[in-house]
């Protein structure tokens, strides 16, 4: 069965340093995939490479058997592929509503129109309330996104992310920053919106990695040293070095 | 072969002048990230303080305190204005040294008049240094070469030999790290922008007498010094170096030479060369030819 | 009827009738012909904010679109008088038809790049097409400009627009058409995208749009509609100079567009209606006017960046807050210093006007006559505005703990 995303061999150097030296990731349709590894590893430069936010140096990506490698970030999200940010990235002078609203017109069609006034567009009036009630937020619907607090702008992030329909979800680090109450919502909350769509996820938190992960690659200077199980991992000697080792010893 | 050679020299020395301007815009675009639309208004400003001083006291103090009055402008202006645009984003800072170039340029209307003022090559400094072929070198623009080569030296050196240099160069690409370290940043921009000022200044002190002094001297000027700048490419210092004396060289041969083509003659068509040459480099290669950064 | 509906018949509704009852209002002679040029001026200030306000693009260039507007239009003016047979009140559409090509053309052009780039790039081409206009003097006009006549078109309905009211009746009608087809427009699927591409161009990629496309897009449309305040400009005047494609006329829809405020939709009416009075008013009194455009720009974006609309909206929330008498204190004790700064600044710069005038005329204030070029009378002027500024900044200082007071009232008023 095709991957839901498959990367071959993919490189990214700045100047003269390589960055991401060589991934191999293969993640199978309808999984939850997460990505750990310590900081400066490149999980995030990775991500942006898959989202073509940076090109690719070398290897290629490919989304449901599709080369996606070169392609401009909105024809990757057209394609059926969304992403988060690990830094809040709305519309930040827009109320939830109106950011979800505008989450959802591509992919109902709507493309540059400029006949219709959006008010009058049944469909995507509801989506978005669909959406925006899914994400918890319906109390605070008319609010101006710049203003909501850390918990709420980082589930609207996860509201505009998933809004499009696409099937396979990129979140990168969706609880940092979180209190243990925030970060239990915010699972359930992912487990939710993510129910029958594959989802790649970057995170630190190791109880969220272990309760949400089919599967964990493990991403260490560049090079992924591990894909497994959430068991294998954990019993994986080069990872306990490499990452799990000094986790352990903080715990 | 004497046309060429008297115009290379004068394209060398127009060039060098566009350095000295684009330089500093060059360094204030890379630090502040903030296009000074009034740099070359400050040029305007050191020509006209230049006139004022030369014909009251003599040309030498004059280049001395021109340009650093016009330091002092520019780092006020610096301190009281530009920081409070920045405040309210990118777009308020452009608009802010837009306007301030509109002001400047109404406000020396307003001192001197609409009409050039009589900023004239000090006796000493006029006639020719030497023959070439059949044309004369006037030692003026030998002097001007010698003021812009020194100058740019003394930056350079600064830049890289200096402490205050150093720190300069740290917060062109990591402001924010430089501030960290303890480093007093907003005075650093302070002190880029007065600088950058006061070599514009300085640079009209020496250019106002060889070209033209007349209010409208920064418009026409500082449109080529943004082709020189984007060109070059925003952000390098090399890059504006090379394309200062392309482009000082361009023009000059275009205005000694007058090809005519269909009726068009070169001349006609010299004012828009330079927005052709821009327009085309932004669409083509917004980078420019060295540039390391594109806003 | 919902309340919404009731509310936008009412806003609609009283424009329309403004605009019916104004020069009932104002009918002097030459009010008429100020009633006009700022019908047009509100036309090409909201089109330039499609760009500025909503889509986050600052041009240097958008007089290009409203001079080839006016441009294509006088010429097809000048084709009704040779017989073609086209309706005179339908011309500005002529307008915005070229407006609207020249905005694809260029709007491909520029859009690739945002930012510093575009902003550049307009100012670049801006350049351009005036060099142009002086460059093919047959086309352009030169600096004589081109001339038309808009009742050569004969009478339809009596109507011949040779009467400059019935001139302002059809720069009512398109206002009012204009100003409907770009507020629907700001609340149509690329309106409310151009929003986010100005707020977060990366965002608006992974939902799905191309920003430069939606840019695009924008530009063209905005071209449009300053291509429809060309022809309006172009039947009004009745001429087309090398003037409306300048750097000053871009400049002056800049100034006009963010001095009304670009966060509002109608912003720049508000800054059109103030521009063009300035312009009127102050370029009888004094020669000095540019300046003081250009202080008073500064002075906008350094402290007022939000705008007129702003500091309305602000005001009508003090009203609301019922704040407003406390503010009102403030403003009344900075008043008698602030006047005086301001009069003795307008002082220095008059003084300085008539000293560099070859022509110099006898200066006179207050019915005495002052000697511009004696050192004494500049020591005086200088210090006094010194002095007024002092005593403002000492005002400022005593009333700010007051402002602060009200701002934070009606911070705690508002909901979050």
């Amino acid at each position: 069965m095709t991957a839901a995303l498959e990367l071959s061999g993919v490189q990214k150097r700045f100047g003269a340093t390589e960055i991401v030296r060589g991934v191999d990731l293969r993640v199978e349709q309808g999984e939850r995939h997460a990505l750990i590894g310590p900081n400066g590893a490149g999980k995030s430069v990775l991500f942006h490479l898959i989202s073509a936010r940076y090109p690719i140096s070398a290897g290629r990506i490919a989304l449901n058997g599709e080369t996606i490698t070169g392609r401009k970030p909105h024809e990757i999200n057209r394609r059926g592929l969304s992403r988060s940010f690990q830094v809040t990235n709305l519309f930040h002078r827009m109320t939830v509503f109106e950011n979800v609203r505008c989450a959802v017109l591509w992919s109902l069609g709507y493309k540059y129109s400029f006949w219709r006034r959006v008010e009058n567009l049944a469909d995507a009036n509801d989506r978005a309330r669909e959406i925006v009630e899914r994400i918890g937020l319906a109390a605070r619907a008319d609010v101006s996104a710049g203003i909501l607090s850390y918990a709420e702008q980082r589930a609207l992030e996860i509201g505009i992310t998933i809004a499009g329909g696409a099937n396979v979800i990129l979140l990168d680090e969706p609880t940092a920053g979180m209190s243990r109450t925030e970060t239990e919502a915010a699972v359930a909350l992912i487990r939710r919106v993510t129910e029958g769509r594959t989802l790649l996820i970057v995170e630190h938190d190791m109880s969220v990695v272990f309760g949400l992960a089919d599967r964990i690659s493990v991403l260490v200077y560049g090079r992924i040293i591990a894909t497994g199980t959430p068991e294998q991992i954990r019993a994986d000697t080069k990872v306990r070095e490499a990452y799990l080792g000094a986790e352990a010893a903080n715990a | 072969m004497e046309l060429v050679l008297t115009s290379l020299l004068n394209g060398v020395t127009y060039g060098l002048l566009l350095f000295m301007l684009s330089s500093g815009l060059t360094l204030i675009f890379s630090m502040m990230g903030v296009l000074n639309f009034a740099h070359a208004s400050f040029y305007m400003l050191g020509a006209y303080f230049g006139y004022a001083i030369s014909t009251k006291v003599g040309f030498y103090p004059a280049l001395v305190v021109a340009p650093l009055a016009v330091g002092a402008i520019g780092a006020a202006v610096e301190r009281h204005g530009l920081r409070r645009a920045h405040t309210s984003g990118h777009v308020s800072e452009l608009l802010f040294t837009f306007g301030l170039a509109f002001v400047i340029a109404e406000a020396v209307r307003l001192v001197w008049g609409s009409t050039p003022v009589p900023y004239k090559v000090p006796a000493s400094l006029d006639g020719p240094l030497f023959t070439l072929y059949e044309s004369t070198f006037p030692t003026y623009k030998a002097f001007m070469m010698l003021v812009s080569v020194g100058m740019l030296a003394a930056l350079y050196a600064g830049l890289t030999k200096t402490r205050v240099g150093l720190v300069i160069r740290a917060a062109l690409t990591r402001p924010d790290m430089a501030e960290a370290l303890g480093h007093d940043v907003p005075r650093v921009f302070m002190l880029v922008f007065g600088g950058g000022a006061a070599l514009a200044g300085l640079a009209g002190v020496i250019g106002g007498n060889a070209f033209v002094t007349d209010p409208g001297m920064a418009e026409s000027l500082g449109t080529i010094v943004f082709v020189v700048v984007v060109v070059g490419g925003l952000g390098s210092l090399t890059g504006a170096f090379v394309a200062s004396l392309f482009i000082g060289i361009v023009q000059t041969f275009a205005v000694a030479m007058d090809y005519s083509w269909h009726g068009m003659s070169l001349s006609r068509v010299a004012p828009v060369l330079p927005y052709l040459i821009m327009v085309a480099m932004l669409i083509v290669r917004p980078r420019g030819l060295m540039g390391t950064r594109e806003t | 009827m919902s309340p919404q509906a009731r509310r936008r018949l009412l806003v609609w509704g009283g424009y329309a009738a403004v605009l019916v009852a104004a020069p009932l209002v104002f009918h002097k002679g030459f009010s008429l012909s100020l009633l006009c040029q700022m019908g047009i001026i509100i036309v090409f200030s909201l089109s330039y904010n499609m760009l500025l306000g909503q889509t986050g693009l600052l041009s240097f260039g958008h007089a290009v679109y409203y001079g080839m507007g006016a441009l294509i239009t006088i010429h097809a003016l000048n084709l009704v008088q040779h017989g073609w047979k086209f309706p005179v009140t339908l011309m500005p559409l002529v307008g915005g038809a070229a407006g609207l090509f020249f905005g694809v053309v260029f709007g491909y052009i520029t859009t690739r790049r945002a930012g510093t780039t575009f902003a550049m790039i307009s100012l670049g081409i801006g350049e351009m097409m005036a060099a142009c206009s002086l460059m093919f003097p047959g086309f352009f006009g030169g600096e004589a400009g081109i001339s038309g006549n808009r009742s050569s078109g004969g009478a339809f309905l009596g109507i011949t627009y040779g009467p400059q009211i019935q001139m302002y009746y059809l720069v009512a009608a398109w206002l009012l058409l204009s100003t409907a087809a770009m507020y629907a427009l700001s609340r149509t699927p690329l309106g409310r995208m151009a929003n986010a591409v100005r707020d977060n161009p990366e965002r608006a990629q992974f939902v799905g749009y191309d920003p430069q496309h939606v840019r695009f897009m924008m530009v063209a449309l905005s071209g449009f509609f300053a291509g429809i305040a060309g022809g309006l400009a172009a039947l009004n005047y009745e001429i087309v100079t090398a003037e409306s494609l300048s750097a000053s006329t871009s400049g002056m829809v800049l100034l006009a567009t963010y001095l009304g405020g670009i966060g509002f939709f109608a912003g720049p009416i508000a800054g059109a209606i103030v521009v063009t009075l300035m312009q009127t008013a102050l370029g009888s009194i004094t020669n000095a006017w540019p300046f003081y455009f250009g202080a008073m720009f500064l002075a906008t974006v350094l402290f007022v960046p939000g705008g007129i609309a702003s500091v309305a909206v602000l005001h009508k929330r003090f009203w609301d807050a019922k704040l407003l008498r406390r503010v009102i204190a403030v403003y009344a004790a900075l008043a008698v210093p602030a006047a005086l700064a301001l009069g003795f600044s307008v002082l220095l710069v008059e003084m300085a006007y008539n000293a560099s005038d070859e022509s110099r005329s006898a200066f006179r204030v207050l019915g005495y006559v002052i000697d511009t070029t004696a050192t004494a009378t500049w020591v005086a002027a200088i210090s006094s505005t010194l002095a007024a500024i002092a005593a403002c900044g000492f005002t400022w200082r005593a009333v700010s703990a007051r402002w602060a007071e009200v701002g934070a009232a009606l911070a705690g008023e508002r909901k979050p």
